[in-house]
């Protein structure tokens, strides 16, 4: 048997393990499948670009009107004026991303700002804060969207900022949460008592080592947010504009002959809404537990 | 360099205000201390006497509610000399209409500006502080090695990441941290109370302060880490001469540690004096309340001959109406008939009655 005094510790043991090997094994099957949806975007782009799609996303095909699944040339078979599905399935991601990217910049800086001005100094600041993200939240959130497209046009780009502005009041109240129950626990004031500076404590003690786990959990939150409120408006027909795919104008279309049978126009979409969804929520949460919920295991 | 006293403190007023009371709630009402290079204070008193308000307006920690501060913080050492306070009244307006406090209106931002301004350079450089809670006094998600090499790149000349490294680790086996290179990488929750609260010490001392406040170091703590720290502090002291302000409520940690001591009572100053005399229990110059004070104290005799341990009658001063007379009058177990009329309607000064100890009663001196 081995004597206590002949166990060696090396130092590397102890110092910082990255996070990944201290994780459980399903917040990381969940992040990885979250990863790969993202990258998947990422590909959709890439094949957009060079032209590598299986068919033309905006071709007419009339003689191969709602051709279903596994027909040549269409493996996902053709909508009701004959375009490839796969493509524009492949394309329809590209309508939500880059204006998801914008909303979220938009209520994770905004919210940030008025989150830490609110927590950190409160006084008339918070006061300020408060009832302007209350007047904000009482309003309903599509019949301002609306009110921006009658008054400008149907862009998706103006109708990711309304989104990112009517996040802002969530993602404050979170972060100025956040700094009121860190200034319970004194360490702020030991901060402040040792001499470091207002902007290193704000974004090195509170942001960073603090806020930094809800911040990206927000963010993919926010994309998924995105998703789900454009897929939403183009229900409505106030989303995305045909000809160009997206994923919910593609589902309100295909709508129209689900019941006579043919499923799969509007199906495919469908699923891919449903997994990207799946993927940022489940990202969020691998990434919640990985962060901040299952530390010292 | 002169021998003027490192920090003087002169008639400090810590005043918040109480909304529903419409009052002021005196927490700090006239305190007068010093403390002289090389030597520590301690300051005793019951809980809610102001020991740590006092600690918190000389850090300038002072921010939440409406409040004002009003006196004279003076620091002097081999760099700077200050008024702590200089003008920070002017932020803070009161409304006062037939003698009763109406409103106080705080301009907190520029209070807090002002503040800022006035302690740029003397928060860690020349002040550091000791916090009550370890656990919470540091930042939960970093390692609490990192979080000294913080303060040391920021506080002192060193401006080399590994070498703040290794003067951080020089810390952390100065305040006998077992194995610090290891406990480097721990975050403060991987730490007992005990060797978190070395850590904040060390966190403190790393920044090389000219004066130490150490606000109730041993509270949080059981009874054998508790003597554990209180040897450690009596260690760094004699090994760097750190002038340091002790705060506790245990006077067992004071006499052992400090050279002077202030007893406080309802936000004042009661006894300010050597420790050697002040607490031991046969002294003739003695503050009624430090005499109740020592001897609701277990001695060894007290044990052996089960006697019953003296109360002090009465509770702790309500600081929103603080009589005219002494503040001890109520609990006083010592008046005599002939002072009585004196002690309840004048206040008694903090006057010398013998070198270097001032008591504030009126059995001593007359008016």
């Amino acid at each position: 048997m081995k004597k206590y005094s002949q166990i060696s510790i090396k130092v590397s043991d102890f110092s910082e393990v990255p996070f990944w090997k201290k994780a459980n094994t399903i917040d990381l099957i969940c992040v990885g499948y979250g990863l790969t949806i993202f990258i998947l975007v990422l590909v959709s782009y890439i094949l957009g670009a060079t032209d590598f799609l299986p068919g033309d996303p905006q071709k007419l095909n009339l003689a191969l009107l709602m051709a279903p699944p596994g027909t040549e040339g269409h493996i996902l078979g053709t909508d009701f004026v004959g375009r490839d599905i796969l493509s524009r399935l492949i394309i329809g991601i590209q309508a939500y991303f880059l204006p998801g990217l914008l909303a979220i910049a938009i209520s994770l800086i905004l919210g940030t700002c008025f989150g830490v001005a609110a927590g950190y100094w409160e006084g008339w600041i918070d006061t300020i804060v408060t009832y302007t993200s209350n007047l904000l939240n009482s309003f309903p959130r599509l019949v301002l969207i609306l009110l921006m497209v009658a008054a400008f046009k149907p862009d998706i780009y103006y109708i990711m900022i309304v989104v990112g502005i009517t996040n802002v009041p969530a993602v404050a109240s979170l972060v100025k949460g956040k700094i009121q129950f860190l200034k319970q626990k004194n360490f702020i004031e030991a901060a402040i008592s040792l001499g470091l500076k207002t902007r290193s404590i704000i974004i090195k003690h509170i942001l960073w080592h603090n806020c930094r786990a809800i911040l990206i959990i927000q963010a993919t939150l926010g994309m998924a947010e995105a998703i789900l409120m454009e897929t939403s408006l183009s229900y409505l027909g106030f989303g995305v504009q045909e000809p160009t795919p997206s994923w919910g104008n593609m589902v309100q279309a295909g709508s129209n002959y689900f019941l006579q049978g043919n499923f799969w126009p509007s199906t495919a979409p469908a699923l891919a809404i449903l997994f990207t969804i799946m993927g940022f929520h489940l990202l969020g949460d691998g990434l919640n537990n990985i962060l901040e919920g299952k530390r010292n295991k | 360099m002169s021998n003027g006293p490192v920090l003087a403190i002169e008639n400090l007023r810590t005043y918040f205000f109480s909304r529903s009371k419409q009052a002021f709630i005196r927490s700090v009402d006239g305190v007068t201390l010093h403390i002289e290079k090389g030597k520590t204070l301690g300051i005793v008193g019951e809980s809610g006497s102001g020991k740590s308000v006092t600690a918190l307006s000389t850090m300038g920690l002072i921010s939440a509610e409406p409040g004002v501060i009003i006196g004279k913080i003076g620091l002097k050492t081999e760099t700077v000399q200050k008024n702590l306070l200089r003008d920070l009244k002017d932020h803070v307006k009161i409304n006062m209409s037939t003698g009763r406090i109406m409103s106080v209106y705080k301009d907190s931002l520029g209070w807090q500006k002002k503040i800022n301004r006035l302690m740029k350079g003397i928060r860690g450089k020349e002040i550091a502080m000791i916090f009550q809670n370890p656990k919470l006094s540091m930042n939960p998600f970093s390692s609490i090695g990192k979080q000294i090499a913080e303060s040391i790149l920021l506080n002192t000349s060193i401006s080399n990441r590994n070498e703040a490294k290794d003067k951080a680790i020089y810390w952390l086996e100065q305040v006998k941290m077992d194995s610090p290179r290891l406990r480097y990488y721990n975050n403060p929750y991987g730490l007992s109370g005990g060797m978190c609260q070395r850590a904040m010490i060390a966190m403190a001392l790393s920044s090389e302060p000219s004066l130490l406040i150490a606000d109730e170091p041993t509270t949080g703590l059981d009874a054998t880490i508790q003597s554990k720290i209180v040897d450690l502090l009596a260690h760094l002291k004699t090994s760097f001469g750190v002038t340091t302000m002790l705060i506790s409520h245990d006077i067992d940690v004071i006499k052992s540690l400090s050279d002077n001591v202030a007893v406080m009572y309802g936000g004042t100053v009661l006894e300010h004096g050597p420790a050697r005399t002040i607490l031991t229990s046969d002294y003739k110059y003695k503050h009624p309340y430090t005499a109740a004070l020592l001897s609701s104290i277990p001695s060894q005799e007290h044990i052996r001959e089960k006697k019953k341990l003296q109360v002090i009658e009465g509770d702790v001063l309500d600081t929103i109406n603080i009589p005219d007379g002494c503040r001890f009058f109520e609990r006083c177990n010592k008046v005599t008939d002939k002072i009585k009329e004196q002690c309840e309607h004048t206040e008694p000064d903090l006057r010398e009655v013998f070198p270097g100890h001032k008591v504030r009663c009126f059995r001593f001196f007359r008016t």
